[in-house]
């Protein structure tokens, strides 16, 4: 492993114990000896309020690869995420996780996360991930908003 | 006059002398490491190790000069060390190993420390890079060298001193977005990985992460509530995981094309907002008509993949290739993309050209394909035999009389085909101070790693002045930091803080931010008798201590930690765990001392 990489997650680490958007969460996986797996992380994103998406956290899995930060980490919602710009394996199609297009070493998990939540109420027509979704937010809005409402009960905060 | 006296007027009595005590490792006999080893002893080098994994392939010949046509599937290392016999004039000891450089077992750092110098003859970045750490905590002086087609470069690196290897920002190797390969390709390249990562992975090998991750392939994590419309959009990875099934079958190799080369294609045209700005693929047809013809294509037809093939006979290659895999996979259970596996390459090459042609792309000829897909650069005898020369007269500077002047008379070599110097010289540089791997301070101490996580915390801060806000890290994973304190109780050998491994120590405070540049000089300290740790345990010393190895990074106070554990002189044998930043040395107790560098 690089020193780059090692330096890096734990700088990651550090930064969002320090300091993160109020409702969001981010923890690295537990390994079986107890430490934490600073690769994997699991993390929680908020829908923003006064958006159909509100009320609700959205859970993510963020893989950090060997060459990170040369590359993007790889960040993902639950398979079957109602989204047009995910996959339905859950894999977030945005261009500041896109190697080719916006990453850069220098973004953060706080702007990643961030990135994400803004995705959620703003999707990308131009880039679609999965049919239903994409098809239902340009075609039938209500349908798409219904769908939409629907996931976001499932995810509900909490109390 | 004789070789020897020759030998002395060329390079000087003394020199000569200190060249002919001298032990120098040398990692890798391939295309460079032939030409270094024959120079090597043709200097006069007293005692050259050589290590390499490979064994000898028949495109080796044509450059790696040391191997003839009977040598194939020998080990490099050994049938060079025999080859050169025959003018080992000076009689150089020469020791070759079959083995990987990372084998810790067989070469642990004490095992390192026994050269004068370490000649770098490798061909890829990771085992550089490996080099690299083994010198910068041996502090060796490695003769770095390399080539790529007419361009090459020979110089040593002096740990902290000069530039190291990870110091130059590296590139990775480009990779492409999902969407672009998966859905909307524009250049044969797009193609290539289509074919190599996810189609040829997602058929024939088990790997759950192929370069590009193919999207999908987690069905198992659904979710039940929206099961209908979920079950339309995997559809597409679905089949694909339903055709690996069928793979046994007879119509295999008809229901991928059908599936790949037309369904496939004709969903992605439904998508219409994709080919707003694009040209629309066409879906390749293909029936039993077409079939007919294809099958008759002969052999003599395809040749051997100089020039491009057309459509249908690339629809052969692909028929041809699938059936072979098929045969082969009954059996193998799995099989990786090898350029050099016939049946595979043809496959990846085959299918990148029928995906290019669907999506209006340029058709490339196998032989380029094979270079794409391989990551091959060409090797060039004659670069090499130059490079290698450079390394060896280099090397000579290494023997003079104060480091200063060893770093003062070295020199960089390069080559650059387009100017009208071929060869040009250049100034070493100094250390990249933002690079992560040297731009450290180091040293080594000792510990019982029967203590606890928390005996090492108060060990640290006591020490070095830390406060409690420190995180402890082994490679990737955290044991702990000022929110996380669950293994504070645990023993060290429990958390893994066991023989070899290096742990990481970063203060968290912010405190040493605004200093940059290594100015958090820890003295140049030896401490043999009181490495920091043991200080703390009062009188449970014993043969079992363990080293530690401690780094200060510019802007975060980090430290890092090797352990190694120590033992009485005679019991020299060293064990390890096996990953990159591992090392185990049971080294004699008068070399425990701690070092502390800049
Ligand atoms: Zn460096």
């Amino acid at each position: 492993m690089s020193s780059l990489l090692k330096n890096r997650l734990q700088e990651e680490r550090k930064q969002w114990r320090k300091d993160h958007p109020y409702g969001f969460f981010a923890k690295p996986e537990k390994s079986a000896d107890g430490s934490l797996n600073l690769q994997s992380w699991t993390a929680g994103v908020p829908g923003k309020d006064n958006t159909i998406w509100e009320n609700a956290t959205y859970p993510l899995t963020i893989t950090f690869p060997n060459d990170f930060p040369s590359k993007p980490p790889k960040v993902r919602l639950p398979a079957g995420f109602y989204h047009p710009n995910v996959y339905p394996s859950g894999t977030i199609c945005l261009s500041i996780l896109n190697e080719d297009q916006d990453w850069r070493p220098g973004i953060n998990l706080k702007q990643i996360l961030l990135g994400v939540q803004e995705l959620l109420d703003t999707p990308n027509p131009d880039s679609p991930a999965q049919e239903p979704a994409w098809r239902a937010f340009g075609k039938d809005r209500a349908l798409y908003e219904k769908k939409v409402i629907e996931q976001a009960k499932k995810y509900a905060k909490a109390g | 006059m004789s070789r020897v006296e020759g030998l002395k007027c060329v390079l000087g009595d003394d020199t000569y002398r200190k060249i002919r005590n001298a032990k120098v490792l040398l990692v890798g006999a391939g295309g460079i490491g032939c030409e270094l080893l024959k120079d090597l002893i043709l200097l006069g080098y007293s005692e050259v190790h050589v290590v390499d994994l490979d064994t000898i392939d028949l495109s080796n010949l044509n450059r790696q000069f040391l191997f003839r046509h009977k040598d194939i599937k020998q080990p490099k290392a050994s049938t060079a060390v025999n080859a050169v016999q025959s003018f080992n004039f000076f009689k150089t000891k020469l020791v070759p190993y079959q083995a990987s450089i990372y084998e810790t077992d067989l070469f642990p750092m004490s095992w390192f420390e026994q050269f004068d110098l370490i000649f770098n003859a490798l061909d890829n970045i990771q085992a550089r890079s490996y080099i690299n750490k083994v010198a910068l905590l041996l502090n060796k002086t490695v003769m770095e060298s390399g080539t790529t087609g007419t361009n090459g470069q020979a110089q040593p690196t002096f740990p902290y001193h000069t530039e190291c290897y990870d110091c130059l920002h590296r590139e990775t190797p480009k990779t492409f977005p999902v969407c672009t390969i998966r859905s909307t390709p524009s250049q044969p390249v797009h193609c290539i990985h289509w074919a190599k990562s996810f189609l040829f992975t997602s058929l024939f090998s088990e790997d759950d992460e192929p370069v590009v991750q193919p999207e999908g392939k987690d069905t198992g994590e659904l979710g039940t509530d929206n099961q209908q419309e979920i079950a339309n959009l995997i559809s597409e990875n679905n089949e694909l995981v339903e055709l690996k099934r069928s793979i046994a079958s007879e119509d295999f190799v008809d229901k991928v094309i059908a599936k790949v080369f037309t369904k496939d294609i004709e969903n992605l045209l439904k998508i219409s907002d994709l080919w707003k700005t694009r040209k629309q693929p066409t879906p390749l047809e293909y029936n039993n008509q077409i079939k007919e013809k294809v099958l008759k294509i002969s052999k003599e037809e395809i040749g051997t993949g100089q020039r491009e093939w057309t459509l249908e006979q690339n629809l052969k290659v692909f028929i041809d290739s699938t059936l072979a895999l098929q045969k082969r996979i009954a059996i193998e259970k799995e099989i990786e993309f090898d350029k050099d596996d016939e049946d595979t390459l043809n496959f990846v090459a085959s299918a990148t050209n029928i995906r290019s042609h669907i999506f209006s792309i340029p058709l490339k000829a196998k032989f380029d394909i094979k270079s794409i897909a391989g990551n091959i650069i060409p090797a060039i005898a004659t670069t090499n035999a130059i490079i290698a020369g450079f390394s060896a007269l280099l090397s000579l500077k290494q023997f003079d009389e104060s480091y200063e002047n060893r770093i003062q008379n070295s020199k960089a070599v390069f080559t650059v085909s387009n100017s009208d110097k071929f060869v040009s010289p250049s100034m070493l540089q100094s250390p990249n101070p933002k690079c992560a791997t040297c731009s450290a301070v180091r040293g080594v101490a000792h510990f019982d790693t029967s203590k606890t996580l928390n005996d090492l915390l108060g060990a640290l801060q006591s020490t070095y002045g830390l406060d409690e806000e420190i995180s402890l890290s082994l490679g990737s994973n955290l044991l702990y930091d000022i929110d996380f304190d669950d293994n504070v109780e645990k023993t060290l050998k429990e958390m893994g803080i066991v023989d070899g491994v290096l742990l990481n120590v970063a203060d968290e405070t912010d405190k040493y931010q605004s200093v940059k540049g290594g100015d958090l000089k820890l003295p140049d300290i030896k401490m043999a008798e009181k490495p920091p740790v043991e200080e703390k345990e009062e009188n449970d010393q014993d043969d079992e201590e363990d080293g530690v190895e401690l780094i200060n990074d510019n802007d975060d106070d980090l430290l890092i930690v090797d352990v190694k554990e120590a033992t009485s002189p005679d019991k020299r044998k060293a064990k390890a765990q096996d990953y990159d930043d591992t090392h185990v040395t049971k080294k004699p107790k008068t070399d425990s001392e701690i070092e502390i560098v800049e």
